[in-house]
């Protein structure tokens, strides 16, 4: 599944470059993180619980950062493991200044395996588009908080 | 009288005499039916053993990965969990499985667990022993499996290619291949007057849906090292020939039970992965283990029918419309073992011409693997698959040559007076009026009012079809034919095996050596020991279900390929009539006659002409079991008596790949008349119509319900059952949530009829019909053709499953399809 867009913050590139590429920052963007492992400045790992459907899917994603060009570019994978299901995902950014502000587009491709993908297929795409629209909410947040210092 | 089931008002068209004397032929009631309507059965999951564990299985996400690990310490740190089985153990405890291929096929190794990698999704990698069934579940989402994805193939045209090859032992994906060339299909080609070309045809994947899932309960006695399997395998007798191999032991170390069966359909023949896995855990616990399959893990990883791709289908035709045969060019995707394949790659060829009078026929066959859920034979195995294409082939062109498809049908079946038929490669069709029965479908749905129907849906806006569906149901096999594929196999001919006993209460016991799963085994058995014995059926007691150490079972026992009504009840037959033999003798010897001047009747054996002398059957089995001294001690009776049946059969000739594959040939002409929606693509059936011909009905309600359940199975089949994958491999439709199976309701009007066709080469007359021939698949089919476009105008229906959606494409976007056909007339 591929899922991409373009979102537009009001504060400097660099600000957001730095939000983007701080684990710590990032991990409190993203829905149901139990805990967050910073390994080295290219890889973590996180524990989540994903909700889904009735339940929640609890998953160990770890993240590679495989690309980056500061402060405009940079490539991730993501890799998690959870009871029936496996996770591969590949996403990118691209910042721009926009003005006073900044421009960022970004795309993931995202492969799901196992029983949660057979039988979950067709409630994915909403719940993909639910949980973008909530990182993205929470990035705006963590980014209104690193430029107000 | 117990308890009885009522026969129903009947549509049927009575074609021979209404009543027939004796029991067989009578719709006796079912003797099984009381103990499962009140929830008495007992099937494998009811039967519980003290300290047993329960088996689930860890399945692999990938369809296709390396195995780098395999974890299970924190899932053995669970408490309640008794033990695990992996791969490493399973490569080191057991051989891989017997391949029934040559080369490449032949190279493949199979275990009952993933050793070293998966091959689709749902691949075995590893099972976890638990005290519940719960707990189990949850110990092996506690197993850690490291993979390295790999890629996969999911398209049997792309894995010809062997880009990616799923096992490096074969070095190829390809597990089967060869021509098979009859007649003289390059003559025909010039005599032809039309030449009709189809690029491409799909029959998809789907299967037929038993009620209970596979399973087992495995004992291990440690003293006799014999392994008790309570469990639903549908061909025990070859699934020990798996199994006893692998487990490097002889067969009698595997003693197989079952009373009853809920529904098998050709999903039970290959369990042995399964059951050899929970052998291996029972010993190693050194305590009973039970499987119970879920049903998402049924549609995922257990088994599907084949899927098969024709192309370049070429049908030379006379102008009058006789087709003088056909070429194509077969892809049979197997998934990612072959199992009971390639045995799909000749299964075929007992139906090579369908129903018609074909001489040339030119078949170039692949089989393949795919990262896909490995086949089954599902109910129809293989001939369904041949037969939806060979009546596609019918209706194609009849539709481009502007011929009527009921016409054209009539002058290329095989005819009523030409029977027996030898096919081009050798088949015998035993008997049959293909003709007669089409006439009976039609009748039954007004076909003479077609035109009006069609007027009528029109002014509704609604576009109306007509469709038929003409195939042969062929059974009781011919083992013999696996040696057309592979010439070192040891396999030819068939057999069943019966006992019949008369007790010393005089009580008549009968013992089958198959496996029955709902076909009424135990009533139509009683009807004919009843009818030989001069008894009545409730004097009969069959046993239930099957059982390895009952002395009743030889190599091919089991329930499949359409063959009760002939092996099975030609061995109740045999046995029987040996029986009464010895009855008389007995008889005979306490009256001081003849055994020529006894007969069997009204549950006694006595003098003819005179019926004061008289025994009952209690007497005899008294006088012979508790009462003996005095007995001429020349009288060689035991009043327990076992019979082989063994149907007529000769090895084929294998360089022509020729001989009779099956004994007989039942008939299904099904009749199909839909509307479609012309704006959505949606359609009903508003009529349908099965005629079968299945020689002479033992039970003809049994043999109904057989048509309703195949037919059933054939529409859901036509219009929403269907394996559909993701790109990764995904199975989307895993369970009943996106995998519907028709219900009562979902059923259309549907009108039955028979003719019965008595068949030359079988004991009882009667011939085999419990698969049906998937003629409903292609009515649906023919009807969509018929409504979507007339001649040379709209869509080809070129795939066997037509969803709504699939309809709508065809409407949208008829020159896609077709541009599939082309003709070249001279």
């Amino acid at each position: 599944m591929k899922v991409s867009g373009e979102r537009d913050f009001q504060a400097p590139r660099e600000t957001v470059w730095q939000v983007l590429n701080d684990p710590a920052q990032m991990a409190k963007t993203m829905p149901g993180v139990e805990s967050f492992d910073i390994q080295d400045d290219r890889h973590w790992r996180a524990h989540v619980k994903i909700p889904l459907g009735l339940g929640g899917l609890r998953m160990s994603i770890d993240f590679e950062k495989m690309e980056e060009r500061e402060p405009e570019f940079a490539k991730l994978h993501a890799k998690g493991n959870g009871v029936g299901a496996v996770l591969n995902m590949d996403t990118s950014f691209n910042l721009s200044e926009a003005g006073d502000g900044t421009n960022m587009k970004w795309e993931a491709e995202v492969h799901l395996l196992g029983p949660v993908a057979s039988m979950g297929q067709r409630v994915l795409q909403p719940i993909v588009n639910q949980q973008v629209s909530h990182v993205l909410g929470a990035l705006d947040k963590q980014v209104q908080e690193a430029k107000a210092g | 009288m117990t308890e009885t089931t009522v026969t129903p008002e009947r549509p049927l068209v009575v074609e021979e005499g209404d009543v027939k004397p004796g029991f067989i032929g009578q719709s006796v009631p079912r003797k099984e039916d009381k103990r499962l309507v009140q929830g008495e059965g007992v099937f494998f999951d009811d039967v519980k053993r003290h300290e047993m564990g329960y088996v689930h299985f860890v399945r692999s996400p990938y369809a296709h990965a390396r195995i780098k690990s395999v974890d299970v310490s924190k899932a053995l740190e669970l408490d309640g969990v008794y033990g695990t089985l992996t791969g490493d153990e399973v490569a080191i405890l057991t051989d891989p499985f017997f391949e029934l291929s040559t080369p490449p096929g032949a190279n493949i190794k199979d275990y009952a667990l993933a050793v070293g990698r998966v091959r689709h999704v749902g691949d075995p990698v590893a099972a976890v022993v638990a005290r519940t069934r719960e707990l189990a579940r949850d110990a092996a989402e506690l197993v850690e499996v490291e993979y390295e994805p790999l890629p996969h193939v999911l398209d049997g045209e792309e894995s010809l290619k062997d880009e990616v090859v799923l096992h490096e032992d074969a070095g190829s994906n390809t597990v089967w291949s060869g021509v098979f060339d009859w007649g003289d299909f390059d003559a025909a080609l010039v005599d032809a007057d039309h030449v009709v070309r189809i690029e491409r045809l799909h029959f998809d994947r789907f299967s037929s849906t038993p009620l209970e899932c596979s399973g087992c309960l495995v004992e291990y006695n440690r003293g006799t090292g014999q392994w008790t399997i309570h469990g639903n395998h549908q061909m025990p007798g070859v699934g020990a020939i798996w199994m006893a191999p692998a487990l490097r032991v002889g067969i009698d170390k595997l003693r197989f039970v079952s009373q009853d069966i809920g529904g098998g359909f050709g999903n039970k023949i290959t369990l042995h992965p399964q059951y050899t896995a929970c052998c291996l855990l029972a010993r190693k616990l050194n305590r009973p283990v039970q499987w119970t399959e879920w049903r998402t893990d049924q549609h995922t990883a257990n088994t599907h029918g084949n899927e098969r791709t024709f192309l370049d289908v070429t049908v030379p035709v006379k102008a009058d419309g006789t087709m003088l045969g056909f070429s194509v060019r077969a892809i049979d995707d197997c998934g990612a073992f072959p199992r009971y394949e390639p045995l799909g790659c000749i299964i075929w060829a007992q139906v090579t011409p369908g129903c018609y009078r074909w001489r040339n026929v030119r078949v170039d066959f692949t089989q393949v693997c795919t990262n896909k859920s490995p086949v089954a034979p599902n109910r129809g195995y293989s001939r369904m698959q041949h037969l939806w294409l060979t009546e596609r082939i019918v209706d194609i062109v009849a539709g481009e040559l502007g011929l009527d498809p009921i016409e054209v049908r009539k002058k290329n079946y095989v005819k009523h007076e030409e029977f027996p038929y030898e096919t081009p490669n050798g088949c015998i069709y035993d008997s049959g009026d293909y003709a007669r029965c089409l006439d009976i479908a039609l009748d039954l749905v007004g076909y003479d009012s077609l035109e009006e129907k069609r007027r009528e849906a029109e002014s509704r806006g609604k576009l109306f079809g007509i469709g038929i569906g003409s195939t042969l149901d062929s059974g009781t096999n011919n083992f013999g034919q696996s040696m057309i594929l592979n010439p070192e196999l040891q396999f030819s001919g068939n057999n069943e095996v019966a006992t019949v006993k008369l007790d010393i209460f005089g009580e008549i016991v009968v013992t089958l050596g198959t496996v029955p799963q709902g076909q009424g085994h135990e009533t139509t058995a009683s009807q004919v020991v009843a009818e030989i014995l001069g008894c009545t059926p409730d004097e009969v007691n069959v046993r239930a279900g099957h059982d390895t150490y009952w002395n009743s079972t030889a190599g091919f026992s089991g329930t499949y390929a359409s063959q009760f009504a002939v092996t099975g009840l030609g061995a109740v037959k045999g046995a029987t009539e040996k029986l009464a033999g010895e009855m008389r003798q007995l008889a005979a010897a306490v009256f001081g006659c003849s055994p020529d001047d006894i007969e069997l009747v009204e549950s006694q054996a006595r003098i003819k002409g005179n019926p004061e002398a008289a025994l009952p059957f209690m007497a005899l089995g008294a006088i012979l079991n508790a009462n003996n001294a005095g007995l001429p001690t020349d009288l060689d009776v035991t009043l327990n008596v076992r019979h082989v049946y063994r149907p007529p059969f000769e090895k084929p000739d294998l360089e022509r790949k020729y001989g009779n594959l099956t004994l007989t040939y039942a008939t299904q002409i099904h009749a199909c008349a839909l509307e479609i929606d012309a704006e959505t693509g949606v359609y009903e059936i508003v009529d349908y119509a099965a005629v079968d011909d299945c020689g002479n009905r033992i039970h003809p309600q049994i043999v109904e319900g057989q048509v309703h359940g195949a037919t059933a199975q054939a529409l859901g089949a036509a219009t929403h059952e269907i394996f559909t994958y993701d790109e990764e491999g995904n199975l989307l439709t895993p369970n009943f949530y996106d995998y519907h199976v028709p219900h009562a309701l979902d059923m259309p009007p549907m009108k039955t009829g028979f003719i019965e066709s008595t068949s030359p080469f079988t004991p009882l007359g009667a011939k085999g019909m419990g698969e049906g021939g998937g003629a409903g698949i292609h009515a649906v089919c023919a009807a969509l053709q018929n409504a979507l476009g007339r001649r040379g105008e709209g869509p080809i229906v070129w795939r066997s499953c037509n969803p709504y959606e699939s309809v709508w494409d065809l409407l949208q976007k008829p020159e896609e399809t077709r541009k599939l056909v082309s003709v070249e007339s001279r």
